[in-house]
């Protein structure tokens, strides 16, 4: 088992990528650091099972994963009025498409709301983080091909929805 | 695996040596595919990028050890509330002493002519710590230098469980704001974050301009915080 000191080092390192992996599922800054900080949370208090020398990141990004499809669910039941209004607000935003080779956050993450949830954990951990495929069949308790198949369908529907850079 | 999934196993780099060398000759006779392949690139660049800027440790928790400490030592119900708040920020820099303003010699804030000024470990805090270095093994991180409409130096700090707002006032730092979280464990996250709403509300309204960058903070500490 794992020290609190190593645990917390392990913690404090991989905390950039928590949040952007939390931004990235939640398209929005208010969820994403409650995510992140509840994953954190949680981590803490089942530090037990995490072992020092395995991988801290796919574990923390399993925790998180997990903690977000349970506020999807419980959104889902108690609020779907709230995401009607969160559709509304992204389909009025449309940052001047096509006069911009840049991707900025904002169209990031409207594009980002289009993917099904199963689409979008995997493109947010091996394209955006760069996690490999088995690490992020591990995190998600996938088998790889599922990965990899999710991802392809899901980066086709990202490439489209950007704006292909390359077609001119 | 189909080809459409060996073909982005290449671009992601995940193929075994002998087939990505097989699909990087497909590509290479395919412009259609070399296309596709470029395309996807950028927009994985472009993606990488977009996110870079949430990639900051702002919203970090304070310091995992200390928040443990905090939480097995909460604060009695029934003080009044500056004491409460005041002792919370005690638990926050890991000090164990109550704050009164009767001997207690290490305490953080003390109270002089009806105004709270900080003491010893806040005090210092304040007079040595830079926000520019790294001051994760810190119990008490400096968040933002600026002046207020009075042209006197302010600075926020953060302990464990509180976070506030001290001014420069001749050779005192005064307490312009503290705000200790006594609430549920996820309020301490979310007050750790940097991002505890009274805090940021009461900077905004006493800020004049800017905060200061790093080069700023540097000269300031050089004259004295003046």
């Amino acid at each position: 088992m794992a020290t609190q000191s190593e645990f917390d080092r392990e913690l404090r390192a991989h905390w950039p990528r928590l949040r952007r992996f939390a931004f990235a599922l939640s398209r929005n800054a208010a969820d994403a650091d409650d995510l992140v900080q509840s994953a954190a949370e949680r981590a803490m208090r089942s530090a037990a099972q995490w072992q020092a020398g395995t991988r801290f990141d796919s574990w923390m990004f399993r925790i998180t994963r997990n903690l977000w499809i349970d506020t999807v669910r419980a959104r889902g039941r108690h609020a779907a009025r709230f995401v009607a209004e969160e559709q509304g607000a992204s389909v009025g935003f449309d940052p001047r498409p096509g006069t911009e080779a840049a991707i900025d956050l904002s169209r990031a993450m409207a594009a980002l709301e289009r993917l099904p949830e199963e689409q979008r954990e995997v493109v947010a951990l091996i394209l955006i983080d760069g996690l490999g495929y088995r690490e992020t069949a591990e995190a998600l308790d996938l088998p790889i091909g599922t990965v990899s198949s999710r991802l392809v369908r899901g980066r086709k529907a990202l490439l489209t929805l950007l704006g292909e850079t390359g077609n001119d | 695996m189909t080809e459409e999934d060996e073909f982005f196993a290449w671009l992601d780099g995940e193929l075994a040596p002998a087939d990505a060398v097989r699909v990087e000759a497909r590509v290479a006779g395919d412009s259609a595919l070399a296309a596709e392949a470029e395309a996807h690139r950028e927009m994985t660049a472009g993606l990488r990028a977009a996110f870079a800027p949430v990639m900051t440790r702002r919203s970090e928790v304070v310091d995992f050890a200390a928040r443990r400490v905090a939480r097995a030592r909460r604060i009695p119900a029934g003080l009044p509330q500056w004491a409460a708040i005041a002792a919370t920020l005690v638990v926050g820099l890991g000090l164990g002493t109550m704050v009164g303003g009767r001997g207690g010699s290490d305490a953080p804030v003390t109270i002089e002519g009806g105004q709270m000024v900080a003491a010893a470990a806040l005090d210092q805090a304040l007079d040595r710590q830079l926000a520019s270095n790294d001051q994760s093994g810190e119990p008490l991180r400096i968040g933002l230098t600026f002046r207020n409409r009075q042209g006197n130096l302010c600075r926020s700090f953060s302990g464990d469980s509180a976070s506030g707002l001290a001014c420069r006032e001749g050779e005192q730092w005064r307490i312009e704001g503290l705000y200790g979280s006594s609430g549920a464990a996820s309020g301490d996250y979310r007050m750790a974050a940097g991002g505890d709403p009274r805090l940021a509300a009461l900077v905004d309204g006493v800020i004049a301009g800017e905060p200061l960058d790093a080069a700023g903070e540097v000269a300031a500490q050089r004259r004295g915080w003046r």
